[in-house]
């Protein structure tokens, strides 16, 4: 089986082509017949459909891996209890499911690169739903101690009250380009001609 | 047999031009009948033969083998070389043969699927699917055949690619029902569930002048969806479906009716009893996960309805309204529709209030132009078709001839404009 294409989006961290990569892969070694089940690479597989934020698909892969491999890989179940985590939306459980394995040097990466993800993700989750959260929450949320998230908050702007223990958001404006160009004009000019025939 | 291998030499021979695949063809369709009858002495014939270079050939070869029934020890045996065939073959020569290689590829499904893995066949398939069509709005027999692997391989992602393309030219009404019922399973899986009502609503109002049960079905799952969906479901159906549909479909699914009724009241308690009692039957029809999700989303049926009457709401208050167990569950709750985004709404711990926002959307932005533009170019394209369609059929003979009949047998100008009488 040929693994390099794998091989090259692990190196170069485009952690976003792996599903995609290993489906194919998958497909094309069970076309030509190949017994891939026991070497496959499934930790990475359904790390990929988790760093995507598809657990549909992770939890079809899942399904379908046979339940000797599911026994004798640690490291993969390790890798779906994250993914459980994830369907049941228990935030904080994400990270401690993370956090609860020692990974091995090939999942290593991928693993650290889902962390940052997430915690963003988390962040920006917090600031387009909270007005007002308590410092623990925060904690619980982000994957930090109540010191480190407290910190990571005020370099974003946010307001800490120490007495209430309490955080106020505060969102940062974003300003993008609104930029229009010549070709707007020309589709403006088909739509007229499209109606008038 | 002497024949046979004559045969061997006529198809490696004579598959290099246009001019002499066709004479080829003659040949094989003569041969069709004594290749059949020789089917289990075919096999060692496939490895003489290079399945790019003598596509034709081989096929009608494979058509042979595949024609009788099958064991599943032969069936391990020929899987391998049909999806090698498949991955290999020429289109311009398979094309030439569309049925034999239809044939061929469902009975390929058939084995993939004994032997018990449909996952051998979700690539092979595929590529049959991109081979067989003339373009990628085609739609051929191969593509229900391609989805139902998927969905018994469970590999969901790569049928949703295949969806995602306009239909505009179909080859049998059946296949349009089973790749849209299909379909429509494979966007729940993935809860894609706007497409997956496209799809079903597709099954339900296409033409049919008897009830099929693939509609009925369709029409429980398209139930379900909408409430899932849209959190409501009305029993008309649009005027362009058949009468059959509109007089029986209901008939068939009487219990997903009544559970679209119960979930209108908004009574969780309601609702899951009813499920309870008529569990069963939803077992049965396996449609209980589906039915599931109508009962949690009839939480967030119920929070969206708060939004319709309440600017600020305390999470006490929504627990106590919507019938959770505690304000940290509605929480929990009101921040999954954020993050979903069904709901606008900001928490405040410190009081332990919601606050209920309007869309912020603006429709200014370059992004929202960016995709009101694409809809209306495929809108335009899609004008464009139907006019092409109109015209021709305008002077398909068929269509005039059942036109003409409904005509006046004069017209008005036919009349003379003499006055009947002359006064003298």
């Amino acid at each position: 089986m040929e693994f390099s294409s794998l091989t090259e989006a692990l190196a170069s961290k485009s952690y976003e082509k792996i599903p995609d990569i290993c489906d194919n892969l998958l497909l094309q070694a069970a076309a030509e017949g190949v017994a891939y089940e026991d070497d496959w690479p499934y930790a990475i597989h359904l790390l990929g459909h988790i760093y995507v934020d598809d657990i549909n698909s992770a939890r079809f892969l899942w399904k379908s891996i046979p339940s000797a491999i599911k026994e004798t890989q640690l490291e993969l179940v390790a890798v779906w209890k994250i993914g459980q985590k994830l369907w049941t939306r228990d935030y904080g459980g994400v990270h401690e499911a993370i956090r609860g394995f020692d990974w091995s040097q090939e999942v290593q990466c991928l693993v650290a690169g889902f962390s940052e993800l997430y915690t963003k993700r988390m962040f920006q989750l917090l600031l387009s739903a909270y007005s007002t959260i308590s410092i623990q929450d925060a904690a619980l949320f982000l994957g930090m101690n109540e010191d480190d998230a407290t910190n990571y908050v005020l370099q974003q702007g946010w307001v800490v009250d120490p007495a209430s223990r309490m955080l106020t958001v505060k969102k940062q404006a974003i300003v993008t380009e609104q930029k229009l160009d010549a070709s707007k004009l020309q589709r403006l000019t088909e739509y007229v001609f499209h109606l008038e025939h | 047999m002497g024949s046979l291998e004559g045969l061997v030499i006529q198809i490696q021979g004579l598959s290099s031009s246009a001019g002499d695949i066709s004479r080829l063809h003659v040949t094989l369709k003569q041969a069709e009948e004594s290749l059949r009858s020789e089917s289990t002495r075919l096999y060692p014939i496939l490895n003489q033969l290079d399945p790019s270079n003598h596509s034709l050939g081989y096929l009608y070869i494979l058509d042979a083998c595949t024609s009788a029934s099958i064991s599943k020890e032969q069936a391990a045996t020929l899987v391998p070389y049909i999806a090698r065939f498949i991955s290999l073959c020429v289109p311009e020569q398979i094309r030439l043969a569309p049925e034999k290689f239809m044939s061929v590829c469902k009975r390929f499904k058939d084995q993939v699927v004994l032997l018990g893995t449909p996952i051998r066949g979700v690539a092979p398939l595929m590529a049959a699917v991109r081979k067989l069509q003339n373009s990628s709005e085609h739609l051929t027999t191969l593509h229900p055949e391609f989805l139902l692997l998927c969905l018994l391989a469970k590999f969901y992602k790569i049928g949703l690619s295949i969806l995602e393309e306009d239909i505009f030219v179909v080859d049998q009404p059946r296949d349009l029902f089973l790749y849209c019922y299909y379909g429509g399973m494979i966007c729940i899986g993935q809860k894609r569930f706007r497409k997956a009502l496209e799809l079903l609503h597709n099954v339900v109002t296409a033409p049919m002048s008897t009830i099929n049960a693939i509609a009925v079905e369709a029409y429980k799952k398209y139930i379900l969806v909408s409430l899932i969906h849209h959190g409501q479901f009305s029993t008309s159906l649009p005027k362009y479906t058949s009468s059959v549909a509109q007089r029986n479909l209901k008939n068939f699914c009487q219990p997903y009716i009544e559970l679209a009724n119960s979930y209108s009241t908004g009574k969780i308690a309601e609702l899951e009893v009813y499920v309870q009692t008529n569990g069963e039957k939803f077992e049965s029809d396996n449609n209980l996960g589906l039915v599931n999700q109508v009962v949690s989303s009839m939480y967030k049926r119920n929070i969206q309805r708060l939004t319709q009457t309440y600017l600020t709401l305390s999470l006490q208050d929504i627990a106590n309204t919507v019938q959770l167990n505690s304000p940290k569950e509605a929480e929990m709750h009101v921040l999954q529709m954020i993050q979903d985004g069904e709901i606008f709404a900001t928490i405040n711990q410190k009081d332990g209030m919601v606050r209920f926002l309007e869309d912020p959307e603006q429709y200014k932005s370059c992004e929202m132009i960016e995709r009101i533009d694409s809809s209306i170019q495929r809108i335009m394209a899609l004008s464009r078709k139907l006019t092409t369609m109109e015209e021709q059929t305008s002077c398909d003979p068929l269509y005039l001839g059942k036109a003409g009949r409904e005509r006046q047998r004069f017209d008005f100008d036919d009349f003379d404009t003499v006055p009947q009488k002359f006064n003298i």
